[in-house]
């Protein structure tokens, strides 16, 4: 090659390309995010984040935490379920009178139930002796074992082997809230909420967000872009030397190191002290822990100013310690780390359960 | 009448001899060459600081200046941007004047804009160190630094290009393809990067895509490409034979350009799944230019390995960066992806590509390059302080490399599974591998000290006998 030209030209279209596709695609699908309403409430997620966590965010990025912490949660896979909560009004009161047991059986749901488990016995359902002569009753359960009998032979014809004894469906519908299918395709999991609900009962879809991450704890579902529209600058980390830090405001405290589990005992002044400790001296918290103690951001003597915070009881020993603003400010914008709240593209688990339609 | 170009101001008749051009050279390679290996012993210095933190975190331990969040960037920018960019410059000065056999113009002002590059780092260094540091990786030069960064480059850039442009040898080798590339793609990128990060502010994740996108762009295509140019000029002069194959040699250097910036975004978890599948694709598909030019070199030196290994001091460096090129690149394909995602095996594909594969092929070309300009011969004046420096650099890289690797791949199994003890298997478990990346960092440290030494050795003996009147 003789001419520089030819060179600048062909390398000037081959970053164009690349600038392109994984620059300026990315701008055109993800520029315009917002952050989207949380059913039911008036609140947004990713919400604003307050003053004090807004200067915590900054405290963030100088201290360089995302160094070691991303805050990224990963999902392997989701997978669904279908939960049967009530029996509908449609069953057949076997309860005997004065016994003070109530027994409804949905008897149509029986044989959905079968239908969306053929790996569960299905049994005959007797009849109390002292209502035997109820003439509404005994009639439907005539037609029960009719039925029963017929269902058994399309089962034969349809190649179903279905145990004899065992765990039945008669089982797994006395005891409700029933999960009916656990971690399985949404088709079927969509089959099984439409059988039952054909039958009366009422179900419903559930998500199962899956992956050592959320097993863990970090946070109930996989973070996506949406997450971060309100950050400036964006630290995602990309190193895990601690733990993910997703969801470190919605963690239970006295689980630090692992598992972690959302919150749901604690208060936030109790995670607060929990975080303000950590950064003090993780090594009190978690004895292996290789966190870099911050604490710097923190005066040993009551200091003269103003003062709006409250000394800090370490654990072990009755020295006290005055965290400055910036470790009240970085804890902040900690506990505005939240892994629990579900997106449309990212449901978590308890949001599916009151948004997803039950179909009729 | 013939319009005169200005690149024909010299005729090829009277083409300046290999005496003057490197007069002309002398002042800016050597300071360039001088300043990146002193910043490569402090970013060494700084990152083994570092590394020590991530076993023994009560060193240092509170000064907000010295936490690892802060020393670590530090660190890694003191070593790509002082260290790597600044041999890229000097190499890239040296191989346009040598292979375009053209005299730099006003080495005094080239070497003053070398000089801002340098004080524009050491501004960045300490604001990262003061807390200042942006948060993008690769890119953490606060504004007050990034800016007069771009600015000396800027000068020191267009003084190459025009170098380039004034050549009187018209045909261009493969090196100068890549070093032209690079000293393109450089400002490109810089440019773009921080323009859509600190100018516009794109929002949310893309500000990492931005991010990724950038490095992955500095690492496998300016300095992976400045590496290749080195290797293209010394292993077909180290086994005394002409380059076979220079279509091979063109295939692969379009090819990495077209490929090389597209990897950068495999690790990326929190955006739409096709960004990171597309990245992953491209680091399968960044083997075919790397074998394809590693191809081409391992033609030229056709079974000549041994002999240039013995006799050629510069050419061990080259080989073992070749070897790492390899290594980097296949493990990258494989491991780039979610499999070894948030763990050390990505820094320690970074450190190999800037510290093995350009370092050592820089440091390498050095060896050749500095005795060329001050004494005049072929060897540094000690041997033993080169060899100290090679097995310094050669056993620093490994160590970095496989003490970060092992202890990535530590953290691969306990990320996979939700069972094991993050704090007893993931953190306590792979200390002991991360000790192998202070002795790493350590021997690279002693390395650089080792050259700097034998710099001095010669720059006095090129002294003496300047004022002696001998040379």
């Amino acid at each position: 090659m003789r001419y520089g030209p030819i060179i600048g030209a062909g390398a000037m279209i081959s970053l164009v390309c690349s600038w392109a596709a994984l620059v300026m695609a990315p701008q055109l699908q993800l520029g315009a995010l917002a952050p989207a309403p949380i059913p039911n409430t008036a609140d947004f997620h990713p919400a604003t984040r307050p003053g004090l966590a807004a200067q915590g965010a900054e405290v963030y990025r100088s201290l360089g935490c995302q160094q070691c912490h991303t805050r990224q949660v990963r999902q392997t896979a989701i997978l669904f379920g279908a939960r049967l909560n009530e029996l509908g009004t449609n069953g057949v009161n076997l309860s005997v009178p004065g016994s003070g047991q109530t027994n409804v059986v949905n008897l149509d749901l029986l044989f959905a139930l079968a239908k969306a488990r053929p790996d569960l016995a299905i049994n005959p359902v007797q009849i109390p002796s002292a209502l035997a002569g109820d003439t509404n009753i005994a009639p439907k359960l005539d037609q029960y074992s009719k039925d029963l009998a017929l269902f058994r032979r399309n089962d034969e014809k349809a190649g179903i082997a279905r145990p004899g004894t065992g765990p039945s469906v008669n089982e797994l519908a006395g005891k409700l809230p029933a999960d009916v299918l656990v971690k399985v395709s949404p088709e079927a999991a969509e089959r099984a909420v439409k059988l039952l609900s054909e039958a009366g009962g009422k179900a419903e879809l559930v998500i199962y967000n899956l992956g050592p991450d959320i097993e863990r704890g970090w946070g109930a579902r996989r973070s996506v872009a949406r997450d971060y529209v309100n950050d400036n600058p964006v630290l995602l980390g990309n190193v895990r030397v601690g733990p993910d830090l997703a969801g470190i405001g919605s963690r239970v405290p006295e689980k630090f190191a692992a598992p972690w589990k959302a919150a749901t005992t604690n208060s936030a002044v109790e995670i607060e002290q929990r975080l303000l400790v950590h950064l003090y001296n993780p090594r009190l918290l978690a004895k292996d822990s290789i966190c870099p103690s911050a604490s710097y951001l923190f005066e040993s003597k009551q200091p003269n100013a103003r003062y709006s915070g409250q000394s800090l009881k370490l654990p072990g020993n009755d020295a006290r310690v005055y965290p400055k603003h910036n470790a009240y400010a970085l804890v902040a914008y900690l506990l505005t780390q939240r892994g629990d709240i579900g997106l449309p593209e990212a449901p978590v688990p308890a949001l599916a359960a009151k948004t997803s339609p039950v179909k009729p | 009448m013939t319009t005169v170009h200005p690149s024909s101001h010299t005729a090829p008749g009277t083409a300046p001899t290999a005496v003057q051009v490197e007069a002309a050279s002398r002042l800016p390679v050597l300071f360039l060459s001088f300043s990146a290996i002193a910043w490569l012993f402090g970013g060494a210095l700084l990152a083994l600081l570092a590394s020590v933190q991530l076993y023994n975190p009560a060193f240092m331990e509170g000064c907000a200046w010295v936490t690892y969040g802060r020393l670590r960037p530090a660190a890694v920018n003191a070593l790509v941007y002082g260290f790597a960019l600044q041999t890229t410059f000097a190499l890239a000065l040296w191989l346009i004047a040598r292979l375009g056999r053209v005299e730099l113009s006003a080495p005094l002002g080239l070497t003053a804009a070398a000089k801002f590059w340098n004080v524009a780092v050491t501004v960045g260094v300490f604001g990262i160190l003061a807390g200042d540091g942006s948060g993008h990786d690769l890119l953490e030069f606060p504004l007050y630094a990034a800016l007069p960064l771009f600015a000396s480059y800027a000068a020191l850039g267009a003084w190459a290009l025009v170098a380039l442009h004034r050549r009187t040898e018209r045909n261009l080798y493969v090196s100068l393809w890549f070093m032209l590339a690079g000293l393109l793609w450089f400002p490109w990128i810089l440019s773009t990067a921080q323009g859509l990060l600190l100018g516009w502010q794109v929002p949310g994740v893309l500000q990492a895509v931005v991010a990724g996108w950038f490095g992955q762009n500095l690492l496998q295509v300016v300095l992976t490409g400045a590496a290749f140019a080195v290797l293209f000029y010394f292993v077909p002069k180290a086994v005394n034979q002409p380059l076979v194959n220079p279509s091979l040699a063109a295939t692969g250097f379009w090819l990495l350009l077209f490929l090389g910036g597209w990897g950068g975004l495999s690790q990326l978890a929190a955006v739409p799944a096709w960004i990171p599948a597309v990245s992953s694709a491209a680091n399968y598909l960044v083997i075919v230019p790397v074998l394809a030019l590693l191809g081409c070199l391992w033609q030229t030196v056709d079974g000549r390995l041994p002999d240039a290994w013995r006799v050629n001091g510069p050419f061990r460096f080259q080989l073992v960066a070749a070897g790492l090129l390899l290594v980097v690149t296949l493990t990258k394909a494989i491991l780039g992806g979610a499999v070894a995602q948030f763990t050390f095996v990505t820094v320690a594909h970074k450190e190999v590509i800037v510290l093995g594969v350009f370092g050592l092929a820089a440091l390498g070309a050095l060896h050749h390059i500095v005795p060329r300009l001050t004494t005049g011969e072929n060897e540094l004046p000690s041997a033993g302080l080169a060899d100290l420096a090679f097995w310094g650099a050669v056993l620093g890289v490994l160590g970095v490399a496989i003490g970060f690797a092992s202890a990535g791949l530590g953290q691969v199994a306990v990320g996979a599974d939700a069972s094991k003890d993050w704090v007893k298997d993931g953190v306590v478990g792979i200390a002991g591998n991360l000790k192998a990346v202070t002795a790493g960092y350590a021997a690279m440290a002693v390395a650089a000290l080792a050259f700097l030494a034998n710099f001095g050795l010669a720059v006095r003996r090129c002294c003496a006998a300047c004022w002696g009147g001998d040379r």
